[in-house]
């Protein structure tokens, strides 16, 4: 039974091709990965989900920054007009956004074009709009702004000009819910960097009591190869090694995760609405140096793991 | 080779290893430590491989002041002291090859070589056929063997061995011994500690003896019941 034991825990060709040292911390890193696999996989699973608790933040507040890139790109001010108003007073805002170089590009919605629109967009609420006796969408001008005009202060006083022009009801420009939906965005990848900062710190620690806990099962083996005169740099390779290798899975397990979660999200979205929320939030899949990055803090924590277990492992706290 | 001048050692305030120990070993030389339990043997030899550090004196081993030994300098300094253990502390997981070979890699043996050294070490110890046996299948005196083995892989010039024979019945202990005088006889000093004094006795080497932490007397060299030499060594053995 334990020669049994002791033959599946030897890789089969150990004793056919003698290895070279860094062969060794290879062959040693993924033999003990092999071997202690259920404590490894608690390891990995934990810097998956500290990665993967990082990466939907990351992925969210990508998607959401994104978004906001593009409406800010192209910041619409509508000018709302009364719904009776005359041709004239049309005719009259029209003058005013033409005058104005940087309200100069601009769309008319009449109260026809108005209500398709919202028929197109909002096609569940269609029944509602068919019971309604009128139309109750005012004819409106639709402005194109760029961020940089509307984040000017002479721009407020051309826009409190433009309230008080004759047929105007209202002037609304989406460029503070574009600011309001940035600061969201920012909040979620600083909370998303937090989180998965403190998981994987404790990912991290978790790595090193795997770490620990083989180098207590491998005290003899060490103990060996410090008095055969192995150098500190050789009898710990492996369990870097092993760290890093622990940190690697977990981070490729992690991207895995969220891209299955981000491909799943994108298939729940049936609906018009939720496929609009859904857009939003999982439009795109986080670019792959973002990926590579998360990986990276996989081997990262790894090692950070790793150098925790060792930096307490030396002869003399051995005794 | 090894020196120890007024060499003391304390682990706490009520804990006494080794107490003012002096004593000398030459170049080439073959030396049995000797005392009761408890009386510091493993202590020396701790204290030769830099396992531990003096509590006061000073030990030089071949023209190196330990105490001046750097950490960096530690693993070359123990490449040259071939160990063995009562318990003969085998990797059991691996074959005995494996056991050499993982040795030769840490020291940084080309791969190339491994087969080569690890045959010809385990020829010396007659195992040369059992490569690929685990340690579990072989005789408590055949795992010694092997333990030798890894220790003269890198030619040491000195071999310490804490109580090799002590799990060994006499017909394998002298099979073990026989191994230590070939090392000898090749150039190796070698120190050894044991308490079987029938084995002292017909060897017949120079004894330091220890009692308490304390140097007892040094009893002379005497004739050995056995000559200096291989062949015959074995005809002592089967007596």
């Amino acid at each position: 039974m334990a020669g049994a034991r002791r033959r599946r825990d030897a890789t089969p060709d150990a004793g056919e091709r003698p290895l070279g040292v860094y062969g060794y911390f290879v062959h040693e890193a993924l033999r003990r990965l092999w071997v202690y696999r259920r404590t490894s996989m608690v390891a990995v699973g934990m810097i998956a989900i500290a990665l993967l608790t990082l990466g939907t933040f990351l992925l969210i507040s990508g998607n959401l920054n994104r978004a906001v890139d593009r409406w800010q790109g192209r910041s619409q001010l509508s000018v709302f007009l009364d719904r009776d108003a005359t041709p004239a007073q049309i005719a009259g805002v029209r003058e005013f956004l033409t005058r104005e170089p940087s309200l100069a590009k601009f769309e008319f919605v009449s109260r026809e074009a108005a209500y398709e629109k919202f028929k197109r967009h909002f096609a569940q609420l269609a029944p509602v709009l068919a019971e309604l006796e009128q139309n109750p969408f005012p004819p409106s001008f639709e402005v194109q702004v760029t961020s940089r005009d509307a984040a000017s202060a002479p721009f407020t006083t051309l826009l409190a000009r433009l309230r008080v022009v004759d047929g105007v009801d209202d002037v609304q420009l989406d460029w503070e819910w574009v600011a309001r939906l940035r600061r969201i965005a920012n909040v979620l990848s600083i909370v998303g960097l937090v989180a998965g900062g403190i998981l994987a710190v404790a990912a991290a620690f978790t790595i090193a009591n795997v770490i620990r806990l083989t180098m207590f099962l491998y005290r003899e083996e060490i103990d060996i190869m410090r008095l055969v005169g192995a150098k500190e740099t050789t009898i710990r390779g492996p369990f870097l090694l092993e760290g890093f290798f622990q940190g690697m899975c977990g981070g490729l397990l992690a991207v895995g995760m969220l891209y299955g979660i981000f491909r799943g999200a994108r298939a729940l979205a049936t609906g018009p609405s939720s496929a609009l929320l859904w857009d939003f939030l999982f439009s795109e899949f986080l670019p792959w140096p973002t990926s590579l990055a998360l990986v990276a803090g996989g081997i990262l924590a790894g090692l950070f793991g790793s150098w925790i277990s060792l930096r307490e492992s030396s002869e003399e706290s051995a005794g | 080779m090894i020196d120890f001048y007024h060499v003391t050692k304390r682990f706490d305030r009520y804990s006494i290893a080794l107490h003012d120990v002096t004593f000398h070993a030459d170049k080439g030389e073959f030396v049995f430590l000797t005392g009761p339990s408890g009386a510091g043997k493993s202590t020396i030899l701790k204290l030769i491989l830099r396992q531990l550090l003096p509590s006061e004196g000073q030990i030089v081993v071949n023209g190196r002041n330990l105490a001046t030994l750097k950490r960096a300098q530690l693993p070359l300094f123990r490449r040259e002291i071939g160990m063995v253990f009562q318990d003969f502390k085998l990797i059991e997981r691996m074959t005995i090859f494996e056991n050499l070979s993982f040795v030769m890699t840490v020291l940084g043996v080309p791969p190339r070589d491994h087969k080569k050294k690890a045959y010809a070490v385990l020829r010396a110890v007659n195992l040369h056929h059992r490569l690929n046996a685990y340690p579990p299948q072989l005789s408590g005196g055949e795992q010694q063997r092997v333990a030798i083995a890894r220790a003269l892989i890198n030619d040491p010039y000195l071999i310490i061995a804490d109580e090799p024979t002590g799990n060994l019945d006499p017909d394998l202990s002298a099979d073990v011994m026989q191994i230590f005088i070939e090392a000898n006889l090749r150039g190796s000093t070698v120190l050894l500690a044991t308490h079987d004094r029938e084995m002292i006795r017909r060897t017949g080497r120079r004894v330091v003896h220890l009692e308490k932490g304390r140097v007892g007397e040094e009893r002379p060299q005497q004739a050995p019941e056995v000559p200096d030499s291989p062949s015959t060594f074995m005809q002592w053995g089967s007596l």
